[in-house]
């Protein structure tokens, strides 16, 4: 997929007529381009004019069943704002988590932060478009189990050997916690990847996935990593 | 809330509050305030609850999509950003993805389910045709949208309208999906100069 065609999906995407994959592709390019970020907003608030023109009395019970249920949902906290001292946490995780991962003999020992600057964020979205463009690609969401908050999704190629993890809206986790993902193959083996969301919540994650997964999880973990899953499972979906 | 008393406690979101009374209820939301979302739910519901009906057509699933659009918004109303948007634009935008998700997951395509192409256009016309333009809103948006060429307005309709994707509409069209795409970019920008940004 060149940058042409994903500049031109703004308007299809505002209309929600892409398809999963290209709407992952999608959302990956542009939080880190200003010209579709503008033109999904301008598209968007053209289309409220349009939605104007659709509105109809819902039905009186509604509001009760809305009301009764905002009561008792629990609601997302304001996303934290960046704090620079994060950085060098960040640093000292990662070589942590690498140096648990390979002490662990996991099959693959990846434990890399999702330290995202724009830069990073143009990689990724290659990254992306290269695993989506493989004819055996697979997108997965991951289920939430439980209240758990927030969304994962994956992306992989068994062709090319990679997964591209998206995670949005995640709640920061504690200081000596971080989210980890398992990768779940036939033998029952098990890889490990600890994941660090930036301050805004994300993770965008380019993992280099052993072949033929079966399934994905994410559990919360000590920050420096585990060998084997101590923390509920709190996303999870078999392939 | 008296305004003077606001701009001493909070003069940012003063400011946001003139241009988006909407977007001040859901930040008043946003740190719990379950009658500022009651507010915000009469001044959004038809608006909601009407995208949402447009699209999955059925009123008893229109509603339940709706009630998920609203605890949605209580849920997210304290990440509510203004500057990426107004709070109405956040909501339309949101009951649009809503809705196409019940479509998409209850009939996984409807292009593969109607291969009569033309008899679905033809349907979906009548839809359009037959609705009655009784507000300002709507003759405002019908005239826009006639002024987009046939092409660009019948894509445009099946996505928004129908929830096809690009590629579906360009079965139903049966035109080439680059050309779709090209004709809903085009569509899009159009109805974008007649209509304006701003909602």
């Amino acid at each position: 997929m060149t940058d042409i065609d994903v500049h031109h999906l703004a308007a299809a995407y505002a209309l929600d007529a892409l398809d999963d994959r290209e709407r992952t592709a999608f959302e990956a390019h542009y939080g880190s381009c200003e010209v579709c970020r503008t033109d999904v907003l301008e598209f968007r608030q053209t289309l409220t004019q349009v939605a104007d023109s659709l509105v109809a009395p819902p039905p009186l019970s509604l509001k009760a069943k809305v009301m009764a249920e905002v009561a008792t949902t629990r609601q997302l906290s304001p996303l934290v704002a960046p704090v620079v001292a994060l950085d060098e946490r960040r640093r000292a995780r990662s070589l942590m988590s690498m140096a648990a991962a390979a002490a662990a003999i996991v099959l693959i020992v990846v434990g890399v932060v999702s330290f995202r600057g724009d830069d990073e964020s143009d990689t990724f979205a290659a990254d992306l478009a290269r695993v989506l463009e493989q004819p055996d690609s697979q997108v997965l969401s991951l289920a939430n189990q439980g209240d758990a908050e927030g969304t994962f999704k994956v992306a992989w190629s068994n062709t090319l050997g990679e997964a591209v993890l998206i995670g949005e809206d995640l709640p920061t986790t504690p200081d000596d916690k971080a989210y980890e993902l398992w990768l779940i193959t036939p033998d029952s083996s098990t890889a490990m990847y600890v994941l660090d969301p930036a301050e805004d919540g994300n993770v965008h994650h380019t993992l280099k996935a052993p072949a033929d997964p079966s399934a994905w999880a994410i559990t919360v973990e000590p920050a420096e990593g585990s060998a084997t899953a101590t923390g509920d499972i709190i996303f999870v979906s078999n392939v | 809330m008296g305004v003077l008393r606001a701009i001493r406690a909070r003069p940012a979101d003063v400011a946001a509050d003139l241009s988006d009374p909407i977007g001040e209820l859901l930040r008043r939301a946003g740190r719990g305030d379950q009658s500022a979302f009651a507010e915000l739910y009469d001044a959004l519901s038809p608006l909601v609850y009407g995208v949402v009906l447009k699209v999955v057509r059925d009123p008893s699933q229109a509603e339940e999509v709706a009630q998920e659009v609203f605890v949605e918004l209580w849920r997210l109303a304290a990440r509510f950003d203004g500057t990426k948007g107004s709070a109405k634009t956040w909501a339309a935008t949101l009951a649009h993805r809503r809705a196409i998700d019940r479509v998409r997951s209850e009939q996984a395509s409807r292009v593969r389910q109607d291969r009569d192409a033309n008899q679905t256009i033809r349907n979906e016309r009548d839809v359009v045709a037959a609705e009655v333009e009784s507000s300002f809103d709507q003759v405002r948006v019908r005239r826009a949208l006639l002024q987009l060429s046939e092409l660009q307005r019948e894509a445009v309709e099946l996505a928004y309208f129908g929830g096809h994707t690009y590629r579906e509409v360009a079965v139903l069209l049966n035109v080439a999906e680059g050309t779709v795409k090209s004709r809903i970019r085009d569509g899009m920008i159009r109805l974008r100069d007649e209509l304006g940004g701003e909602s």
